[in-house]
């Protein structure tokens, strides 16, 4: 049976759907339990080169890492998130992230004749020496200080932001964060 | 067909709106208020989600609020449509204009710090030779602050202090935290007055909760949201204001109410702009506007925000005792108080708001990955954070005017807003800053980080001038009762009538002086002078 047809067959013959047993009486409202369009398919990359976003990924996995059995950037796929909000952002923003991660994978080859993604951890982390120095209100002059010092923020952010960090707070009974009331349009 | 009964017309529902309509409609006075945001429906408007569940994780829909610090993805729909409600500025002098067009405007978000300006605001240019007084004194006001502190339910603890008058307020006789009792005594070592902090109390108290709904119940109060006026319209006759021409927000039709006084309260820079907008024969500069001032004189109070950041160090890992973290306090200003030349290399002064607890911002952190976790989680709760408010000095080149071309939605002619920090704010920040680490190295806190860099002026929202009273009609637009001197009809409440600002929070005062103007308008009115 064609899977139109079968679909047009259990149409027809609701009495045969369990799922009628619970149905509300034509008068009252059904109230469904829905999901988001994220936990439903996988990403489609709109803004990074490949050899960006893995690099942005093995940063990410540096920034925020998985500890304890705790969600890091890479269970909150923080790298794919940012490739969604990178494509949307103002173009400034745009380039220091390409510029940023370019001197990373420049800097990678021509140091270590390797993919940044496949530094041993103690190499990866000596390229984000940046991010040790003192905080300033101002952002670093310098082009892969200030991308570090953004990217470091932003993966923490959507890393601790994400579905994963909540329902493993959750589980781990921790305090529920993140939910606040939400406005809707108003017209 | 309307039925036009009303004997005012009040434009905004804010703070000034909302205060003009609780006085006068409770007094009998038939009122009408445009509002030109839609009404809030915190029920059906307001909802609880989770930060995952937004479109862009909490970070916010890149672009749409580019100088709305305040707005986060959750309120996104709060604020104004930057698109439709355009603006500029000089490219070199950023201006942050913030506003809320809603039902309630931004009392809906205030932060509710209720300060009393002080004689030292009020007649300013006697103390130090800057600027101009106001046409009134704290004597004149305290009687209105009075009344508008328990409305709001304020809360605090009086001092006794010249430069920040008491109050009538709900005792905060709470106890201090250890850390908060350590940085008080730095203080006070340093000759730093501290006190509680003063504020509304309640969820939300706002013009909404608090004020219309009791002027509604009189049956004198017509609110009428959607309506943006674009214009005012004036008698040719008697130069009086006779009419409000309006459109509504949705439909873009055009109306004409006509008024015997109005009552702007559309906040600091939209009632100016509707002033400036509002040309005649007889007002070809704008409507009140024989003086030339309207629009000058623009201002705010600075703001640097987490001038210091701070750990107490007892708190680290969660081992101190259960009391030392908490509390949050109010630095009021203290600097060039005594007559004569300033101590200082700035005129006037500045404040703090600080607080115990919280956790600092990974971003001051030198580190990632595991060893930046580890510390997270060894400051959670143990942060110390002040934010630094400063007195900026209203000058004439500091303005709003009209742009030549740029339109709103609505085809009403935007503003062009000219202001920047000199010298004064610039010494003002760096002092604060300094003063600061002091304390707080004084309080045994570890100082993460400081700075003096002062966002770009409006983002404190709280804008004001432009539209200032005094005393001489040719160097000012309003008499002390808020009156146009040119059009004894037209009375502005809103922040736009201030001369100079201090450096307390403005909403307490744009209340005190809204419920006087509107005693004075309804004792004008009894004597037949309106």
């Amino acid at each position: 049976m064609k899977r139109r047809h079968l679909l047009q067959t259990l149409a027809a013959t609701p009495a045969l759907l369990p799922a009628q047993q619970t149905s509300p009486s034509p008068d009252e409202n059904a109230v469904l339990a829905v999901d988001s369009p994220e936990s439903a398919g996988l990403p489609v990359r709109r803004f990074f080169t490949p050899d960006q976003f893995s690099t942005l990924q093995s940063l990410a996995d540096l920034i925020a890492p998985s500890i304890d059995g705790r969600p890091g950037a890479k269970q909150a796929e923080a790298a794919s998130f940012l490739d969604f909000l990178l494509a949307k952002s103002p173009r400034d923003r745009q380039a220091l992230y390409q510029r940023g991660l370019d001197t990373l994978i420049r800097t990678s080859r021509t140091r270590h004749q390797k993919e940044f993604s496949e530094l041993p951890s103690a190499e990866a982390n000596a390229l984000l020496t940046p991010l040790t120095a003192k905080w300033t209100y101002a952002a670093p002059k310098e082009p892969v200080a200030a991308f570090l010092r953004a990217v470091k923020a932003d993966i923490i952010r959507a890393t601790a932001n994400s579905r994963a960090v909540a329902e493993a707070n959750v589980a781990g009974r921790r305090r529920a964060t993140g939910l606040n009331p939400y406005w809707q349009v108003i017209e | 067909m309307p039925n036009f009964n009303h004997d005012v017309v009040i434009i905004g529902s804010g703070a000034s709106g909302g205060m003009a309509a609780y006085t006068l409609a409770q007094a009998g006075v038939k009122c009408l208020m445009l509002e030109a945001g839609p009404m809030v429906d915190f029920n059906r408007h307001r909802s609880l989600k989770a930060v995952y569940d937004l479109p862009f994780r909490g970070f916010g829909e890149p672009g749409r609020f580019p100088h709305i610090t305040q707005a986060s993805e959750f309120d996104a729909n709060l604020w104004i449509d930057e698109k439709k409600n355009p603006y500029s500025h000089p490219e070199s002098d950023p201006y942050y204009w913030v506003r809320i067009r809603l039902l309630g405007g931004k009392t809906l978000r205030w932060g509710r710090a209720s300060w009393r300006l002080s004689d030292y605001e009020f007649k300013g240019k006697d103390h130090d030779g800057w600027g101009e007084n106001w046409p009134l004194s704290l004597a004149d006001l305290a009687p209105f602050y009075d009344r508008v502190e328990p409305l709001f339910r304020v809360s605090g603890r009086n001092e006794g202090w010249a430069q920040l008058p008491d109050g009538k307020l709900l005792a905060d006789e709470s106890i201090e935290s250890l850390s908060m009792e350590r940085f008080l005594a730095s203080a006070k070592k340093l000759g730093v007055p501290t006190t509680k902090p003063r504020r509304a109390t309640g969820t939300l108290a706002s013009s909404v909760n608090l004020l219309l709904p009791a002027a509604q119940a009189t049956g004198n109060l017509t609110i009428v949201p959607n309506a943006i006026v674009r214009e005012i319209g004036v008698d040719p006759k008697t130069g009086l204001v006779n009419a409000v021409h309006y459109v509504d927000r949705r439909s873009k039709r055009e109306f004409t109410v006509p008024t015997k006084t109005l009552l702007l309260g559309a906040s600091t820079l939209e009632s100016t702009r509707l002033l400036l907008n509002s040309r005649s024969r007889q007002y070809p500069n704008g409507l009140a506007n024989s003086s030339g001032v309207l629009g000058h004189y623009l201002f705010d109070q600075f703001y640097v925000k987490n001038t210091v950041t701070a750990l107490v160090p007892e708190a680290r890992g969660g081992k101190g005792p259960r009391n030392l973290m908490g509390g949050s306090g109010y630095v009021p200003r203290f600097t060039n108080l005594k007559p004569g030349k300033p101590e200082k290399n700035y005129l006037r002064g500045w404040a703090w708001d600080f607080g115990s607890g919280g956790t600092p911002s990974p971003e001051l952190f030198p580190q990632w990955g595991t060893e930046l976790a580890a510390t997270m989680a060894d400051v959670q709760g143990a942060g110390f954070s002040m934010t630094t408010m400063g007195e900026s000095l209203p000058r004439f080149e500091h303005k709003l005017t009209i742009h030549p071309t740029l339109r709103d939605e609505w085809g009403i002619p935007a503003p062009y807003l000219e202001q920047r920090y000199t010298d004064n704010e610039h010494n003002m920040a760096k002092d604060a800053m300094e003063t600061g680490v002091a304390m707080c190295e004084g309080a045994g806190f570890e100082v993460l980080a400081a700075h003096s860099q002062m966002v770009p002026p409006g983002e404190s929202i709280h804008e004001l001038g432009t539209c200032r009273m005094g005393s001489d009609p040719q160097k000012s637009v309003l008499n002390a009762f808020n009156q146009a001197h040119d059009v004894k009809n037209l009375f502005v409440l809103d922040g736009s009538a201030f001369p100079s600002g201090g450096v307390q929070n403005p909403t307490l005062t744009i209340l005190a002086l809204t419920v006087r103007a509107s005693e004075y308008l309804l004792a004008q009115k009894k004597q037949g002078k309106i």
